[in-house]
């Protein structure tokens, strides 16, 4: 459960293989001869369309839950905090984005919302998926942009444990979190029909 | 939750709060929850341009030292029985989250490898003795690494570091906020974390005592904020 095996290998292949070079976008610092764009204001563009489309998806997940009643407490008290966070992250990314920011598609949350068991299990979906994310393309990002984004992404992480508190599970079930493909992200939640 | 009162054991944080802003202010702040990290930054803060040369070796020894700190600590009230003696849920939630610190320290350790600094002393007084003193002091523990990672993940410079930086954030995110669940305080009190600099961190690791003995780097790199 616990991992407590991570190489250091492993641990810098996991922060490679998963996030930076699959995204094709970092300067390692190396002189790696890497064909791949740098760090930029439209790479930023790019990877903030990503957690915009994301931080959409979740606050409209969370608001139709809370519209269609079908959760008590203590996932109201959840749902209704993580709604209203979700939406300053959506602020903030649309300020920083300008007219960049791509248009949002809302999503029919449909059964995801009609039971607190579906509920549960589509807001760790949705929580664990940002989470792959922000780790696979934060360090992508320009300087600037890392340490805005930064207290953002453990936002998303405090989010996760608790919502996995509520419906049971561990909180933190890794000693370090993974990267994921933002491509695989989106698909994931496009096969659960939880983003547009 | 926690204030700074109950940070701040010696007073020198607040006897310097009542000096800048008055006793008032410091006694509001001895029992106001340490939410308002982004204010004690300011007053702890050093310029930024005292840590602007920081290398990544500086930065991964500081992380090494506060992981050190806390894997300690979590073995420390589990050698203690302390954790023995807590609920089972709580026994969980305090058994993984010493599993996860001293992995961190392994991972920050071989990253290091031989630039990896000494192991210091620690003196956790009672806070390792009895479940109150023991989840206080993790709950404020959990939430201040949340606040040095946040702060010091945009200063690592090369990249792989970041990405793997932030996959010990979110982890420590996620013990914070299951230690504010366990304690009945909101898990995300707020739509972002305030990230805190490497020197008011270790001015506030510094006030706990918990670090009794440095010693020296071994980096020619000789950091700043050993406390």
């Amino acid at each position: 459960m616990t991992s407590t095996t991570l190489t250091r290998a492993g641990f810098l292949r996991a922060a490679l293989g998963g996030g930076a070079t699959a995204a094709g976008g970092i300067a390692l610092g190396s002189r790696g001869g890497s064909t791949e764009a740098s760090p930029s204001r439209s790479t930023d563009a790019e990877i903030l369309n990503v957690f915009l489309a994301l931080e959409h998806a979740q606050e409209d997940f969370y608001r139709a839950a809370l519209a269609a009643d079908a959760i008590d407490q203590p996932l109201r008290e959840y749902a209704t905090a993580a709604a209203g966070q979700e939406n300053e992250h959506i602020a903030f990314l649309r300020e920083h984005l300008g007219g960049r920011a791509r248009p949002h598609q809302k999503v029919d949350a449909g059964d995801a919302v009609r039971s607190p068991a579906r509920f549960r299990a589509s807001a760790i979906a949705l929580e664990e998926a940002a989470i792959g994310a922000y780790i696979g393309q934060g360090a992508n990002l320009t300087t600037p942009m890392i340490a805005a984004i930064a207290p953002l992404i453990s936002v998303e992480a405090r989010q996760a444990a608790w919502i996995r508190d509520l419906a049971g599970v561990s909180p933190a079930p890794r000693a370090a979190d993974a990267p994921r493909r933002s491509a695989a992200v989106l698909a994931d939640l496009r096969a659960k029909g939880l983003i547009g | 939750m926690i204030t700074l009162g109950e940070l701040d054991r010696d007073e020198a944080l607040l006897e310097a709060i009542a000096r800048l802003c008055g006793p008032t202010r410091a006694e509001l702040l001895r029992t106001t929850a340490l939410g308002g990290a982004a204010m004690l930054a300011v007053l702890v803060a050093r310029p930024a341009s005292a840590e602007a040369a920081l290398s990544d070796v500086d930065i991964l020894n500081f992380g090494l030292r506060f992981e050190r700190l806390q894997s300690t600590f979590y073995t420390q009230a589990d050698e203690m029985g302390t954790i023995g003696r807590m609920s089972n849920p709580k026994q969980t939630w305090a058994e993984t989250l010493g599993a996860h610190e001293r992995a961190h320290v392994k991972i920050i350790a071989s990253v290091l490898g031989p630039k990896a600094g000494p192991k210091p002393s620690f003196d956790f007084g009672n806070a390792t003795e009895t479940d109150a003193d023991f989840t206080r002091t993790a709950v404020a523990m959990e939430d201040l690494t949340v606040a040095l990672l946040t702060g010091v993940t945009p200063r690592i410079h090369d990249r792989r570091l970041t990405a793997a930086l932030f996959g010990l954030l979110t982890v420590e995110a996620r013990h914070a906020s299951w230690a504010r669940h366990i304690v009945g305080a909101t898990p995300a009190p707020a739509a972002f974390d305030e990230p805190r600099t490497l020197d008011s961190v270790s001015g506030a690791v510094k006030r706990t005592h918990f670090i009794t003995g440095a010693p020296k780097m071994t980096s020619s790199s000789s950091p700043n904020f050993t406390g």
